[in-house]
Parts: C-alpha cells; structure tokens; sequence
C-alpha cells in the first residue's frame, strides 16, 4: 500500500533521512524502530506531507505524493498520531473527535464514526465533555489514536506512542493497537521501546542515524543479535 | 578581516569616499538652487532611511515611526527657540546650533526612555507599536498648542534662517554620518550580535548577548541623527508644522527606501533613496497619473512585500 | 455630574466598546489562525463605513437592498484580500512572512486611505465624511432618558458577537479554526486545510469588520484617513484582552470605550485619540511577563 523509495529530508543543511527504503503492504503492521534521533518522526512528517521531501518518492496506493500537502493526503486516507499525542487541550474529547471528522471530510456519517471509535475506546465516551488538557496521559494517547480513525484511514502511523507512558499503561495501548491490527488495519509503527513494537510488528526495519541498517520479520529481528545487543537490554 | 587583508581595499574604499565627498560638497556652487533643494531632500531621506536600517534591517525591528525622531527634533529646536528668544538675538545661529544639540539630546532620552514599554513587543506589534507613537507624538504636537502653536506650527524670524549652502553641508554630513555609522557597526562585535538577534533571539541570548540592550542602543543611535536631521531641515526652511516635519512621509519613505533598495546591507538604503527621489520627481513633475501619490508608494511597498522583502541590492547579490 | 449624564456616557462607552471589541474579535481571529497581523485592519472598517454611507445616502437604493449589496461586496473583498495579500505569505519561512505581511498590509492600508479620500473628494463630496444619522426615539429606562441610537448599536454589535460565537463553537469550520489557532502543526496532522480556514476567517473577519464600521458611523462620523489609527485601538484591545479569548477582547474593548468616551468628557475631545495609545503603553509595561496571551510570530 506505501511504497517509500530512497527517501531523504533534510532541515536545512543538515539531513535528516538518507536514502530510506521501506513498504507496507495491506493489512500489515511494519515497525520502524530506532534510538533518538535516528529520524523516526522526520520520516514520518514526510511520509505525512508536514515537511517536504528533499529526494526520493513516497508512493500511496500506487499514487505519487509529492508536492501534495497534508490535508489532500489525509483525504487519500493516511492518518498520523503525532509524537506527543497532541491533542487540543482548551477543547473537549467531543470537539476534538468531531474535529478529526470534520478536517478528512466526513459529511453525514459523523454519528456512525463516534459510534465506531467509542466502542473501540468506551474511556473516551465516558469522558467525552472534558477538555483534552485534562485527561491523563495514556487517555491522552487514546485520543490522539481515536481521532486519527475518525478519519477512517486506510494507513495509520503511529509515532512513538509509548512515549511518556507507565509499562501498564502500554501494554494496554500495544493490546489496543492489536486488535486493530486484527480488524484489518494497515499500520505503520515507529518506535523507541523496540521490543514491544518488534514483538507486535509482522515486518519491522531498523533506523539508525537516518539510514536504514536492517530489515526483516518483526520475530526475527529480535532474535538477531545486533538488535539483541544495542537495543534490548538483556 | 585581518588588518593586512584590510589595507589596499580599504585605503581605496576611503579614497573613493573622499572624492566623493569633495565633489558633493562643491556641488552647491554649480548647480541650481533647485537641484540643490532636491539634493538635501536626498540627503535628509537618506539619513532618515539608513537610521530606519540600523534597527530594521540590521535587527529586524521594522520601526514605523523613524518621523518621530525627526519631528521631535525640529519641534524641541523651534519650542526652545520660541521659549527664549532673548537668547536667539543675543547669539544668533550659534544659540540655533545648541538648541538643536539639545534637542538631539533630549530625543535620545526619549529613545531611551521608549524603548522599555517598545521592546516588549515583537514583529509586527513591534511596528504598530512604533506607528502608535509617532501618531501619538502627532496628536501631543496637535493638542499641546500652547507650547507648540498647534496646527499653525512655530515660525523664526527671517534673519535666523539657515542658509542653502550650510543647510546643505550639515545635510550631507549627517547622511555621511549615517552612512558611516552603519558600516562600521556592520564590522565590529556590535553588528554581529544584531545579525545574531535578527537570526534567533532565543540564539542570541544563549550566546550572552544582552538583547535588550542591544535594541536599545540600536533605537538611540538611530533616533540622533534623526533629529538632527530634523533639526537641520526646520532651520533651513525658518518653520515646523505637523505636515512638513512630522508628516506621514518622514516616517513611511524610510521604509519603503531602506526596504526598496536593500534592507540590511549598508548601501541598500542609499539605493532606494536614490529610485525613490526619481520616482517622486517624477511623479510630481513628469507624470500625471489618475491616482494620489500615496497610492504609488503604497502599492510599491505591497509588491516588495509580495515579492521581494530583501529589497534590489540583496537580489542583485551584492554584498555588504 | 447627574445621574443621567452618567448613564449617557456609560452607554456611550459600552456601545463604542462593543463596536471595537467586534472589530477586534475579527483582529484577534485572524491573527491566531493565520499568526499574521493584519494591519490594513482599521481600513476594512472605514470601508464598511464608507460604503455604507455610499449605498444608502448617496444612492437611492432601498435599504435592505443595500444592504445585501453590503454584505456581497464586503465579504468578496475579504475574499480577495486573503487571496492576494494573506495566502502567499502562509508557507513562508518565519522572518521573511513577517517583513512581508507588515508591509503588504501597511501598504495595502495606504494606498487604501489615500484612494479612498481622493475619489470621494473628487466624485462624491469634497469633504470625505462618513457617516450615517439615523434618528432614533430616545428609550426611557429607569427613568432616565437615554439614546435609541446607542441602545440599537449595543443591540447589533450584540447580535454580531453572538453570531461569531457560534459560528466558533458550532459550526465545523469555525472549530477547525480554533483547532488551528489552538495548535497550528497539530491541526495539520488532522488534516484541517489551513488556507481554507484562512479563506474563510477572512471573508467573515473583514465582513464583521466592515460591519462594524456601518455600527460606528451610526453614532459619530469617519473620515478615510481613520483606518491605522483604528487598527491601532484594535490592537490595544487585544493586548489588554489576549488573543482568542472572547470574554477578554470584550472586556478591553468596553475599557477602551469607556475610557474614550469619559476622556472626552472630562478633558476634551481632542485627547480621546490619544488614551488608547497611552493605554497601549501602559498595559505594556505593567504586564510584567510580556504579551503572554499574545502568540509571537
């Protein structure tokens, strides 16, 4: 479904990503796993339309992206959960949803939407006239996931979502993130906590300084033992 | 720059600056005394137009209201004038000559005393900031009339006027002077802290740079030669009113020139006052279009803000 | 001073407030959504007083017809306006977009004004006045006589709030601009388009401004030459009010009004253009922290 070849972003002169190479295919969950600042988010953003591509295609659904800005790619279907979960804090989880609905162009089907992701996340319904500002922070992350579905994407991307969290806190969002592997969800997961994201992942690749180093199963990359060494403590 | 690498560019530089100005200074006696008012109109915008730059091109505080330093020069010069006339019989031109050193001084101490509320705005609040005090000057000027005769403006008796060829040659300097000030700002650890400043502030001020002092010291040096421009421009004409020393122009073309011919580099204002003073010659005398001339200059400003912010010079690529 | 002198000029104050805290709101709006500001402000408001005036006392045009006519124009002049003078600008980098949007807007309002004076003079009137009289039946209330006219400008600018309001926090647009005003990259990721937002900001920002100008000349006259200084009054209520907060723009432009109206009265007319740059100052320096509710750009 997402085809990304050769990919390279730079901020100013200083470049980001180098040449990366990856795909996901329907139906898949592919991880990207790396420490700080291998360019994780970078390649997300670019993947997303925030910031330009400075070389290399990026190709949805058969479709070249380039040039085109975020909104006409959220329209397409792709949909980001932003590092930092990023939820609008002075506004309510209702508005924040509708918001979501409103920004990918949903017209009548408002209701059904709600409906769909507040049996995903009933904590949402419960809590949904308080203001984003104010729910913790795994509930904050529930939200930042519910809104990107509001947009019902064909490609979801999450960007460290485990991010800030306590252990219990992520093993109920990696249980989460399961099941709308199960519904069918094609995803894309970057992440620092690499065991939790190369258990769950059927493919993973791992990002080190902007440059892809390896590529393989999500099982299989943890058994090997370079991966073993730098990024699981064992 | 090394002082070796300095020498033989520098020694021709000021050869050049020299002849120049020998040539400018003896222009008085050659021309018409038409093309002479035309030259000090020049030199008054250019001095106007590269003390804009220092803050707004070399800091990136766009001020709006550079007239304001003008018109209160002239006005301190004319009200001390005007207070104690016994003085300006008694000593002629040289009392003219202190009562606008004191103006300038107290200008300055406007400057600075401004600048603590002014500096707490950024950007475009910034500009608007500096607009609202030169209209609040204007409305001060407007209403205080006791002091200032208000709308009627203040006038000298004929004797104290100063003349062309000195009014002139003060001009010339004080452009000279601007000019000066600016490019030797631009070499020294000054400038580089304003470049600094203009780049990222939040840079600047991890680095030590002391940032608010900085655009203070900006904001006073720009405002002196400002009012003794104005006050050489009210002795040469013998009066000061709203319009002629605190008109909208005196604050709005040293925008448009410094922005016009290159904002930030130390020549680029002398280039826009030099299209800007064609324009308007010929606007007033050559071409008769439909419209006000406000209207041209406004429309010049939106298409350099449309296309091109950095002005002719920068595009041009030449450098500082 | 009476009760009902009292009673007059507080009505005064409020009705002036309202009408600059309406005019600010579309200020306020559009700077936080687009973090432009927009200095040609005050000129919109001029030109709904101008056009106004225009339609319905120099043409014999019926009143609602002008009215529509009003509204047409003013809304489709926000629309260019955004499209010519704001849209290049929204993905510029930083510093170049603000150097950029003082001086298209500057510009913008200059060329403006000085249009404005030279063609009413010439075509209309050579003494550019705008204004509209409207008599109106003064309202007795607790048995004090006070103004129809200022009462029925409260109402409207009244009306003209609560209708931003909702449109803020009812309509899909108007939460999308929230949504970028609240958090501008955030809002992208949604995929909210920000120059859809933008368009539409400014199209009902200069409509409500020009609206206001209608409202302002009901009571007292313009000139064309007003816009900057208008501009100016709208940002100090957005300084004393913050960006974005409704109950804080209507609260500074009350205090503005107020302060006006009773400069007027108790030292003359001709101080009252001064307060609100006095007042700009002043808050400026009493706020310790700076502009917090101000977003830089």
């Amino acid at each position: 479904m997402l085809e990304v070849n050769q990919l390279s972003v730079t901020y100013g002169d200083l470049r980001a990503v180098w040449d990366a190479s990856f795909r996901v295919n329907a139906g898949e969950l592919v991880a990207i796993v790396g420490s700080n600042g291998a360019g994780k988010t970078t390649t997300l953003r670019a993947i997303h339309g925030l910031i330009p591509a400075a070389g290399g295609e990026i190709v949805f659904d058969g479709r070249r992206l380039t040039g085109e800005p975020s909104y006409r790619r959220v329209k397409e279907g792709i949909a980001l959960v932003p590092e930092g979960r990023r939820v609008f804090p002075a506004m309510s989880v209702l508005e924040n949803l509708e918001i979501a609905a409103f920004a990918s162009g949903a017209r009548g089907d408002l209701r059904a939407r709600l409906d769909e992701v507040f049996e995903l996340f009933p904590v949402m319904a419960e809590r949904r006239a308080q203001h984003g500002g104010t729910l913790s922070g795994g509930e904050q992350q529930m939200l930042a996931i519910a809104r990107a579905l509001m947009a019902r994407p064909r490609l979801l991307m999450l960007d460290e979502p485990s991010l800030g969290l306590a252990p219990i806190v992520v093993e109920r969002l990696y249980e989460t993130i399961g099941r709308l592997r199960e519904q069918g969800l094609t995803m894309l997961l970057v992440e620092q906590y690499v065991y939790g994201a190369l258990d769950l992942a059927d493919r993973a690749y791992v990002l080190e300084t902007g440059r892809i180093t390896r590529a393989g199963g999500g099982r299989e990359l943890l058994r090997d033992d370079y991966v073993r060494k730098t990024y699981l403590v064992v | 720059m090394t002082p070796a690498a300095r020498g033989p560019r520098q020694w021709r530089g000021l050869a050049i600056g020299v002849i120049a100005a020998g040539v400018l200074l003896a222009l008085p006696g050659l021309l018409t005394r038409d093309l002479v008012t035309a030259l000090f109109f020049a030199f008054t915008f250019a001095a106007l137009a590269l003390n804009y730059d220092l803050l707004g091109g070399f800091l990136g505080y766009l001020n709006l209201g550079q007239g304001t330093f003008f018109g209160l020069g002239a006005y301190a010069t004319f009200i001390l004038a005007k207070e104690l006339p016994a003085i300006v019989a008694r000593f002629g031109l040289l009392a003219l000559a202190a009562f606008a050193v004191l103006a300038g001084a107290i200008t300055a101490l406007l400057a600075v005393m401004v600048s603590y509320p002014l500096f707490r705005l950024r950007g475009a609040y910034f500009a608007m900031g500096t607009f609202g005090l030169f209209l609040l000057v204007r409305q001060l000027t407007l209403n205080l009339d006791r002091l200032t005769a208000g709308s009627f403006g203040i006038y000298l008796p004929s004797g104290d006027y100063v003349d062309q060829r000195l009014a002139y040659t003060l001009m010339l300097g004080l452009a000279g002077a601007s000019l000066a000030i600016n490019s030797v700002i631009s070499r020294t650890r000054l400038g580089i802290a304003f470049h600094a400043i203009r780049e990222s502030e939040r840079a600047a001020s991890a680095i030590g740079v002391d940032l608010f002092r900085c655009k203070q010291i900006a904001l006073v040096i720009s405002a002196i030669p400002s009012a003794l421009a104005g006050c050489v421009f009210g002795l040469h004409f013998g009066y000061v009113d709203l319009e002629s020393v605190l008109g909208i122009d005196k604050t709005l073309f040293p925008v448009i020139m410094a922005m016009l011919g290159g904002t930030g580099l130390v020549w680029g204002p002398v280039v826009g006052v030099a299209l800007i003073r064609v324009i308007d010659v010929g606007l007033k005398n050559y071409l008769t279009l439909p419209v006000p001339a406000l209207v041209v200059y406004g429309l010049i400003l939106m298409v350099i803000g449309l296309f091109k912010p950095e002005g002719i010079l920068a595009g041009l690529g030449k450098g500082r | 001073m009476s009760v009902q002198t009292l009673l007059e000029l507080v009505l005064g104050g409020i009705s002036l407030g309202g009408i600059y805290a309406l005019m600010s709101l579309a200020l306020s709006l559009a700077l936080a959504t687009t973090n432009m500001l927009n200095v040609a402000h005050g000129a919109f408001l001029v030109m709904g007083a101008a056009l106004s005036t225009f339609l319905l006392r120099h043409t014999r045009l019926p009143w609602p017809a002008g009215l529509a006519l009003f509204i047409g124009f003013c809304a489709l002049v926000g629309w260019l306006f955004e499209r010519v003078c704001v849209r290049p600008l929204l993905g510029r980098a930083p510093d170049r977009a603000l150097v950029g949007s003082i001086l298209i807007t500057f510009g913008f309002a200059l060329t403006f004004e000085a249009a404005l004076g030279y063609y009413w003079a010439k075509f209309v009137d050579p003494q550019p006045t705008f204004s509209l009289p409207v008599a109106m039946p003064p309202f007795a209330l607790f048995g004090v006589s006070l103004s129809g006219t200022r009462l029925a400008i409260l109402a409207f600018v009244g009306v003209a709030v609560l209708l931003f309001h909702l449109f803020l926090t009812r309509t899909p647009m108007g939460k999308m601009a929230r949504a970028l005003a609240q958090d501008y990259d955030g809002a992208l990721v949604l995929g909210i388009n920000p120059q859809a937002v933008s368009a539409a900001i400014f199209t009902l920002g200069i409509l409500a401004t020009a609206l206001s100008g209608l409202f302002f000349i009901l009571a007292s006259p313009l000139g064309p030459h007003d816009g900057l200084r208008l501009t100016l009054i709208a940002m100090t209520v957005i300084v004393i009010g913050g960006v974005g907060s409704l109950p804080g723009v209507l609260a500074g432009g009350v205090l503005l009004g107020l302060g006006d109206v009773f400069t007027a009265f108790l030292v003359g007319a001709v101080w009252s253009p001064v307060t609100y740059v006095l007042v700009f100052f002043v808050v400026l320096l009493l706020r310790p922290e700076g502009l917090a509710g101000i977003r830089h750009t």
